[in-house]
């Protein structure tokens, strides 16, 4: 403001001065003629007056006139100037309000289309850039996600930033911001990763391997953790394993299974030489001695066939997987032969899985429908799948004549594909350890291809949605209290019970929880199990949770569950609707159990009171209306429907209590204390 | 009675010349035949009432001179035992699958395998 009064002013006092200096001209002009002339001073003063008033009118009125036309329109185009500086404004100048400066006008314009079209070009960059970066971002995120292997990836400190579902898989109730040694025995991890920091500070910068056990101890991980370097600065490391308890367990199997076929085939085979070699030297042997010696074969021949059917059994007890599977969906392995084969085949639905490889079966089955209409006698061939337990049995039918073992014979000889170079079909099934056949129907035949089954694959919804975090918050510091809410971790839980008396035997049904963890509530690492009360549910609570007696048979008890949800919570604040109920099930238990819940507590119920004190509805119906969140009704207590909307409802709580100033743990439970009338209600 | 007829398919010579005597002194009338081909001659010439029958044989596996015996009208009431040196259960369901009565793994007791010819053979009579 100061300064475009300041351009206008600085116009006017130099238009001022101008007059001014006019004037006193003028006036000292008529003073130096009359001294000169000495004639009569009136008609001087009035000249004088007139010539004055003449300047000086048009001093203010060309004044006016530079101030309308130029001082205005630049301050004008100055203001328009910066206004598309500091802002998106892409509009163009408007040239008729600066007429009289020339080409200052168009000038400016040309700046201004320049400034457009520059930003139009940063935009479209960015867009590019935006684009770009998410399809790497969705790219790495299946790669991470699929990886056959496990994949962590931890701070420094070795909280775990990043994990995919193998590491899941083999890890079990891996999470974010949880330390790696809830899940692993770290001594080894932490070994390899001293020869790591070793090794860089020699310059080097590798990979080291390690083989660790899980934290229960079931399973042994082979694997490398290497260093994420971000300016020379250690950020964290990824860790990258296997599964090789298998591995090294088939290979003692194995070693232990061929080290008691040789002995157990030696001995006998080293007497029966002997006894043999004895019995033809001569004909010296007593006729007894002789009968003695054919006991002695016969024992022995015994003790041979013993020990090859021992090992036969345990052999292929075994399974020795020496060819690569995993559970392949049998509906895939049907598709990829109807687009391989151009020949109508009928496939049935079907929801099986085989342990196998995926590819070799294809092309095996290929090679089959490729031998099977070779002569154009057999027609309408459709494909099905038989489950029975463990074994899954592929069948294949037509009509026509049957198939004699020879043919077949001769079309599993040929190369399976030229990606397996030499490998034929009959090699793929003996490393499937099966055989195909063809074998009578009540109404034709069919061939037959007997495999394992397998559990179903993880189906893409499985994939956990949050299972990386890079902003982890630093590691813990301090008082708990003092730490701020958003640093902090909470599982958001929820019971069902048997009733609403914990201190009159009710018992827990079913925990629910959810993790929430830099302010996101982590929808894939939940804890959902049912709890058998070991009693009788009444059947007015069966009729509010759907849970009855038959459901909860099978389920563990309290002591089980509530170690694993204890597990489930470490290092967590836990948070609940009406959180005093949910909490006395379980510290009652807490004996049974044999772990202290001794977690901090929020409770969503006294938080809302002392957020909305003047209103009275707390109830979780009420708060869901409040801040917009939908259950769906089947979900309406259940424990996971419940615990998901209690969570929702609990981050928006947070936002509000950062508007009002309250960033603690400590805050918010003193928050909590101001509502001393509802605490004394929540005395369970 | 007639004496009852049985054919040896078994390439292999020295377990075919304990057979052969094993089977001779239980009183059978026995044929052998080393080859997958030479075992569809000898049933067409002159059909037995059982056929003893390894898996692996030169020309045709045993697999199909079963497949074989059940696909033929003539043939088919045939009683079948199976052998193999193969270990594995899937072949034993196979050669079960494919039609043969019973199924042996090498190496047997030889009592076993005549108690079973026996059992065959006397189960067909009875019926």
């Amino acid at each position: 403001m100061a300064e475009r009064l300041g351009l206008r002013l600085r116009f006017a006092l130099f238009f001022a001065a101008l007059g001014i200096g006019g004037v006193a001209i003028i006036a000292a002009a008529l003073w130096f003629g009359q001294s000169r002339a000495g004639r009569d001073p009136g008609g001087y003063v009035i000249a004088g007056v007139v010539a004055a008033l003449g300047v000086l009118g048009l001093a203010a009125w060309i004044g006016l006139l530079f101030d309308e036309n130029v001082a205005k329109p630049i301050l004008a185009l100055a203001s328009d100037l910066s206004t598309r500086a500091r802002a998106d404004v892409d509009l163009e100048i408007d040239e008729t309000q600066a007429k009289h400066l020339s080409t200052l006008a168009p000038a400016a314009n040309a700046i201004n289309a320049a400034l457009a079209e520059a930003r139009a070009a940063r935009q479209r960059a960015i867009e590019r850039e935006t684009a770009r970066i998410s399809r790497e971002k969705a790219l790495f995120e299946a790669l991470f996600r699929d990886l056959g292997e496990g994949a962590v990836v931890a701070t420094p400190d070795n909280r775990v930033m990043l994990y995919n579902r193998m590491a899941q898989e083999l890890l079990g109730e891996i999470g974010l911001d949880r330390p790696l040694s809830a899940f692993l025995r770290p001594e080894p991890v932490l070994d390899a990763l001293k020869r790591m920091q070793a090794a860089r500070i020699r310059g080097r910068i590798s990979a080291e391997t390690f083989l660790a056990a899980s934290a229960d101890g079931t399973r042994f991980l082979l694997g490398r953790v290497s260093p994420i370097l971000s300016d020379e600065e250690v950020t964290g490391h990824v860790l990258i394993f296997r599964d090789a308890t298998d591995d090294l367990s088939a290979h003692a199997h194995n070693d232990h299974l061929f080290n008691s076929l040789l002995e157990g085939v030696r001995r006998p085979a080293a007497t029966i030489g002997a006894l043999l070699d004895v019995l033809q030297s001569g004909d010296d042997l007593l006729p007894e001695t002789r009968a003695r010696f054919r006991q002695g074969i016969e024992d022995e021949v015994g003790r041979l066939f013993g020990c090859l059917d021992d090992m036969g059994k345990r052999h292929s007890a075994a399974r020795s997987r020496r060819w690569p599977m995993s559970p392949v969906a049998v509906s895939h392995i049907f598709d990829g032969l109807s687009a391989q084969i151009d020949l109508p085949l009928a496939t049935g639905e079907t929801d099986a899985t085989l342990i196998c490889d995926g590819f070799a079966i294809t092309a095996l089955l290929a090679q089959v429908i490729d031998g099977l209409t070779e002569t154009g006698e057999r027609r309408d061939l459709a494909l099905g799948a038989e489950v029975e337990g463990e074994e899954t049995r592929l069948v294949m039918t037509w009509q026509g004549p049957a198939v004699r073992d020879g043919e077949i014979a001769g079309w599993l000889a040929r190369p399976l594909s030229t990606a397996y170079g030499d490998y034929t079909g009959r090699d793929a099934l003996s490393g499937h350890q099966s055989d195909l056949w063809c074998e009578p129907t009540a109404t034709g035949h069919r061939i037959v291809m007997p495999l394992v089954s397998g559990a179903p694959p993880l189906a893409l919804g499985d994939a956990r949605p949050e299972f990386y975090d890079f902003n982890l918050p630093d590691a813990p510091m301090g008082d708990l209290a003092e730490r701020a809410l958003a640093d902090l971790s909470f599982v958001v839980f929820d019971t069902e019970t048997t009733g609403l008396s914990p201190r009159g035997g009710d018992e827990i049904v079913q925990i629910a929880g959810i993790r929430i963890v830099n302010g996101r509530i982590l929808r894939g690492e939940i804890f959902d199990t049912l709890v058998n009360p070991g009693r009788a549910i009444p059947p007015a609570s069966t009729r509010v949770h759907h849970i009855s007696d038959d459901m909860v048979t099978d389920a563990p008890d309290i002591t089980q569950a509530g170690q694993r949800f204890h597990e489930f919570c470490k290092g967590a604040v836990l948070v609940a609707h009406n959180a005093p109920f949910d909490l006395a099930f379980l510290r009652l238990k807490e004996q049974v159990i044999g772990r202290r819940f001794d977690n901090p507590v929020l409770c969503t119920v006294l938080m809302s009171a002392g957020l909305f004190e003047h209103t009275g509805a707390h109830t979780l119906d009420a708060l869901c209306e409040r801040f917009g969140v939908t259950i769906p009704p089947e979900a309406r207590h259940t424990a996971m429907g419940d615990t998901l909307a209690t969570a929702e409802v609990f981050v928006q709580m947070l936002e509000l209590l950062k508007a009002k100033g309250v960033t603690t743990l400590g805050g918010a439970i003193a928050e909590e204390g101001r509502m001393t009338k509802i605490r004394r209600a929540q005395n369970y | 009675m007639s004496k009852k007829s049985v054919l040896l398919v078994e390439d292999e010579d020295n377990i075919a010349l304990a057979l052969e005597h094993l089977l001779g002194r239980e009183g059978y009338r026995l044929r052998r035949v080393a080859s997958g081909n030479a075992a569809l001659e000898a049933l067409a010439e002159d059909r037995p009432d059982l056929v003893v029958l390894d898996v692996m044989l030169p020309e045709r596996s045993g697999y199909e001179i079963c497949q074989i015996i059940r696909n033929d009208a003539a043939l088919r009431d045939i009683k079948v035992l199976m052998m193999t040196a193969g270990g594995g259960e899937v072949e034993r369901r196979k050669g079960l699958a494919l039609g043969a009565d019973a199924f042996l793994t090498k190496p047997f007791a030889t009592r076993d395998l005549t108690r079973q010819i026996g059992q065959m053979l006397d189960g067909d009579e009875d019926g």
